[in-house]
Order: structure tokens, then C-alpha cells, then sequence
């Protein structure tokens, strides 16, 4: 427990110094506030376009915070040679992945928090009225995030941050478009294309099942159940997907 | 020396050229740049999760493209399919739904201002201001003589729904009456008087006296309808002022 407290604070601290990541998170936060530019030539709707494209600049930078910082992280361990003194020590493989898993959680939550609440500052002071579903629909961002995140994790120990961070990011567009793998399985009547079809839906995360951004536009009422659910199922996956790392890992020798 | 001077002359020189390049760009911009307007279809398959930032952004466009066309050449082409893109997308965007009807009529195209009303009604119940407008585009644009009574129909929605303005009730009975359907028209100026305040109640009498026979018997048979669709203190002061000069 110790060793993982030790890998979580220290790979928070890490990432969080990463002068990439304030450059990242300025120029996201720069974006977001364009959506003034666009709520001007709207014709009275500025609070749903900051609101609507503020949400995307977030979705947008928060997955490239997400998944280049996530690619890198084991891989700086291991071409820094630092990963021979960590294990040389009682420190499990399931508590390296894990504490780096949770420490760039951290990370993303101090990230996106910013984001967040710049976004619902900005959409109160133009609205008018603060906007609860902003931070709820930034909230819901952050869990799909973690779910990328933690693929990103076991893609980067199997190959190259490159090829890590291209997957996550494969991923994340392959989870926005998981019904339509699963209309895949419905059509034809070939048993291999469809049990095949239905493998690739139930192992991509599906991140479309609920959509928190229209609920926040007022486009779409939130049934709580649903978000709970889908919720519990993320957590579920970001939990094999770790698992899954951590027995490639095992694998190697260091 | 030279060198470094050189170096300067071609960096200035290189970043005239980019600035040039770009200066002369919107002269070659295309006249009609939205030639193709994706279906709502592929965004709805391929995006669902964006979909409402897509409706956003094409109602951006959407708003540009008329205010360029009607300042211009007068011609909406790409406007039918861009209000349903938008529509569709998004079909609890109050602004781009009435916004979309309201240049399709400028587009020529009363037809497919009243189908994206009616599809907004039927996505937002609601919303008064759809059945509203649809009653607008009905009596304004309609043809026939069935036309009076179809606008009224919509005013009566329109109507019926909570937090809905007054006049509409008013507006109703007046087509109704116009249209010649007589008793319905009779039935809802009893509806505004019994739920209006003086001003309607006075405008009740004054559309009632004009759609009801002078005959007294005729009158009084015109009226029996309103026994029990109002309350009857409402009733007898509607009846009272409407036979007012009869006598006994």
C-alpha cells in the first residue's frame, strides 16, 4: 500500500510539472473562451454555444492530455532505466501500473477541474445563470477520459508511446461509434461476421451510451439510473483494462 | 554583417509572402460555398455524441448563408437542407427551429417551414410558440377557404397549452368565426370571457355580436351551447350583456 501511495504521489507530481501540460491547458482554456466569438454572431444563443463548444474544447483537450501523457508514462520509466531501482525494491508490477494509473487520475482531475470550472464561470457570466449540468457534463468527460486513459496504459505495455497514444485515441473515435458495431452484428446472416462484430462491441468502451453534452444544452433529459449505471460499467472496464496491463507487464523483464 | 542582413531581407521577405498569400485569399473564396449539406442521418450514426455541437455549428452556417443570401442574390438553395440538418440534430433548439421557419418562407418555401414546426411541436409539446406560428403560417400563407379555420385550429393548441398568452384564445375564436364555423367560434369566445380579465371579456362581447343572429330567438338558440362549458355566474353576465337591449 505504501509503494502504491509512493508511485500515485509521485507520478501526479510528475505529470502535473509537465510544462507541456500548462501550454495544453492554456491554449484549451483560450479555446473555450472563444465560444464568445461564436455566441456573438449566434443570434442570442451564447450561452449554448460556450456551453456546447466549451464542452468540446474540453473533450478535445482533455483526451490529448490523456493520452500522450498516458502513453509516456511507463515508457519514461522503463528508457530511463528508473524502473530497474523501482523493482529492485518490494514494489508489485500491479502497484507500478496502479499508482501511475491514479496519480495521472489526479492529474486529469486537477486539469479538467480547471477547464470545468473556467467553462461554468464563463457560461454564468454570460447566461446569466450558473449551469450545475456543465460541471456534471465535464464530470462524465473525466470518467470516459479515465476509461481511455487506462487503455492507453495497456496499449503502452505491449509497444511504442507512439502506437500507444495512436491506439488510445482509436479508441476513444471506436467508442463514440460502439452502436454502430453493434448494428454490424445485425446485419447479414453470416454467424462469423456476427459473433466477430459482437466481440469487437462488447471489448471497445462504450462512451456514447449516455450523452451528458445534450443534457446540458437542454436537448436531452438525464435519467440518473442510466448515468449510474454507465457510471459503474466505466470503473468496471478502467478495472480489466489495469488488470490486463498489469499481466503484460508481469511479463517482462526488467 | 552582410550575412545577418541577407538573413533579415529573407525572413521579411518570406513573411511579406505569407501575409500576401493570405490577404489575397477571400477574393477567390468561392460565391456559393456550402454546395453540399451532409445528411442529418450520417452525423446522427457517425457522431452521436457531438451531435448537438454539430447542430451548432451548422446553424452558425446557417445563419451566415441567409444573411449572405439576402443581402445578396436573394437565392436559399442549400437552405431547406441546412434547416433540416439543424432540425434534426437538434430538435429541442428553440431558436433554430423558428429561425429555420422563418427564412424558409423567405426561401419560398412555405411547405417546409410548416413541416419544421410541426416536427417541433411534435419533439416539444410544450412550447406554445410552435402551434402558434403554425397558425401564423397558415392564415398568412394558406390558400382556400378552409384556411381561417385551419390557422384557428392551430391557435386553439396553441391555446390550450399552460402558460400560452391570452390573445391566442381570442385569436381562435375570431378565425373560427371568419371561417364560418360558428359555434366553435361561439364556444371559445365563452372561453375567453369566462377567462379573461375586462379588456377580454369586452372583446368577447364584440366577437360574439358579431358572429350571432339579431333575432332574438335565433340568438338565444345561438347561444344555449355556452350553458355548462362556462360557470354560471359567467354565463348569466355573458348573457346579460349580449341581450342587453332586448328587454323582457
Amino acid at each position: 500500500m505504501k509503494q502504491l501511495v509512493a508511485i500515485t504521489i509521485n507520478t501526479f507530481k510528475e505529470t502535473i510539472r509537465d510544462r507541456v501540460l500548462a501550454v495544453i491547458v492554456v491554449f484549451a482554456l483560450l479555446m473555450i473562451a472563444g465560444g464568445l466569438w461564436l455566441g456573438s454572431i449566434s443570434l442570442g444563443e451564447q450561452g449554448r454555444m460556450i456551453k456546447d463548444f466549451g464542452l468540446v474544447a474540453v473533450t478535445g483537450f482533455g483526451l490529448i492530455v490523456a493520452v500522450f501523457v498516458a502513453a509516456n508514462l511507463v515508457h519514461k520509466e522503463v528508457e530511463k532505466r528508473t524502473v530497474y531501482v523501482l523493482f529492485s525494491k518490494p514494489v508489485s508490477r500491479a502497484a507500478f501500473i496502479t499508482g501511475k494509473f491514479i496519480g495521472l487520475c489526479g492529474t486529469m482531475a486537477v486539469v479538467l477541474a480547471g477547464m470545468g470550472l473556467f467553462l461554468f464561470a464563463l457560461v454564468w457570466i454570460v447566461a446569466g445563470q450558473a449551469s450545475g449540468m456543465v460541471l456534471l457534463a465535464v464530470l462524465m468527460i473525466y470518467v470516459q477520459l479515465l476509461a481511455v486513459v487506462a487503455v492507453t496504459i495497456f496499449f503502452s505495455t505491449m509497444g511504442s508511446a507512439i502506437l500507444a497514444a495512436v491506439l488510445g485515441i482509436c479508441v476513444f473515435v471506436a467508442g463514440q461509434l460502439s452502436h454502430n458495431v453493434l448494428a454490424l452484428t445485425r446485419l447479414g446472416k453470416n454467424p462469423i461476421t456476427e459473433a466477430l462484430s459482437w466481440v469487437v462491441y462488447v471489448i471497445i468502451p462504450n462512451l456514447s451510451a449516455v450523452d451528458v453534452k445534450a443534457g446540458a444544452v437542454g436537448e436531452q433529459t438525464l435519467a440518473w439510473g442510466q448515468i449510474g449505471l454507465w457510471v459503474a460499467y466505466l470503473l468496471a472496464y478502467i478495472v480489466v483494462a489495469l488488470a490486463l496491463a498489469t499481466v503484460i507487464f508481469r511479463r517482462k523483464e526488467f | 554583417m552582410l550575412r545577418r542582413v541577407v538573413a533579415v531581407v529573407a525572413v521579411v521577405v518570406c513573411a511579406a509572402g505569407v501575409v500576401a498569400y493570405q490577404a489575397t485569399r477571400p477574393a477567390r473564396a468561392p460565391a456559393t460555398p456550402r454546395v453540399f449539406v451532409p445528411s442529418p442521418r450520417f452525423f446522427l450514426d457517425f457522431s452521436p455524441s457531438f451531435r448537438t455541437s454539430i447542430a451548432d455549428a451548422y446553424y452558425l452556417n446557417m445563419v451566415q448563408y441567409y444573411g449572405e443570401h439576402a443581402r445578396g442574390d436573394g437565392r436559399f438553395d442549400s437552405l431547406p437542407q441546412m434547416v433540416d440538418l439543424v432540425t434534426r440534430l437538434s430538435p429541442h433548439f428553440a431558436r433554430a427551429n423558428i429561425f429555420g421557419a422563418f427564412a424558409l418562407i423567405d426561401a419560398g418555401r412555405p411547405d417546409l417551414s410548416a413541416r419544421v414546426l410541426r416536427r417541433a411541436f411534435s419533439e416539444n409539446p410544450g412550447d406554445y410558440r410552435y402551434p402558434s406560428y403554425l397558425g401564423f403560417f397558415a392564415y398568412r400563407y394558406g390558400k382556400g377557404k378552409t384556411k381561417d379555420v385551419v390557422a384557428a385550429h392551430w391557435y386553439q393548441k396553441a391555446a390550450s397549452i399552460p402558460g400560452s398568452p391570452s390573445y391566442l384564445t381570442r385569436l381562435a375564436a375570431v378565425l373560427m368565426g371568419k371561417g364560418g364555423e360558428t359555434q366553435k367560434a361561439i364556444l371559445m369566445w365563452g372561453q375567453v370571457y369566462s377567462a379573461g380579465d375586462k379588456y377580454a371579456r369586452q372583446k368577447a362581447v364584440v366577437g360574439l355580436e358579431r358572429i350571432l343572429p339579431k333575432e332574438k330567438q335565433a340568438r338565444m338558440k345561438a347561444v344555449a351551447p355556452l350553458y355548462g362549458t362556462m360557470p354560471k355566474a359567467d354565463f348569466e353576465a355573458l348573457i346579460a350583456e349580449l341581450f342587453q337591449g332586448y328587454g323582457q
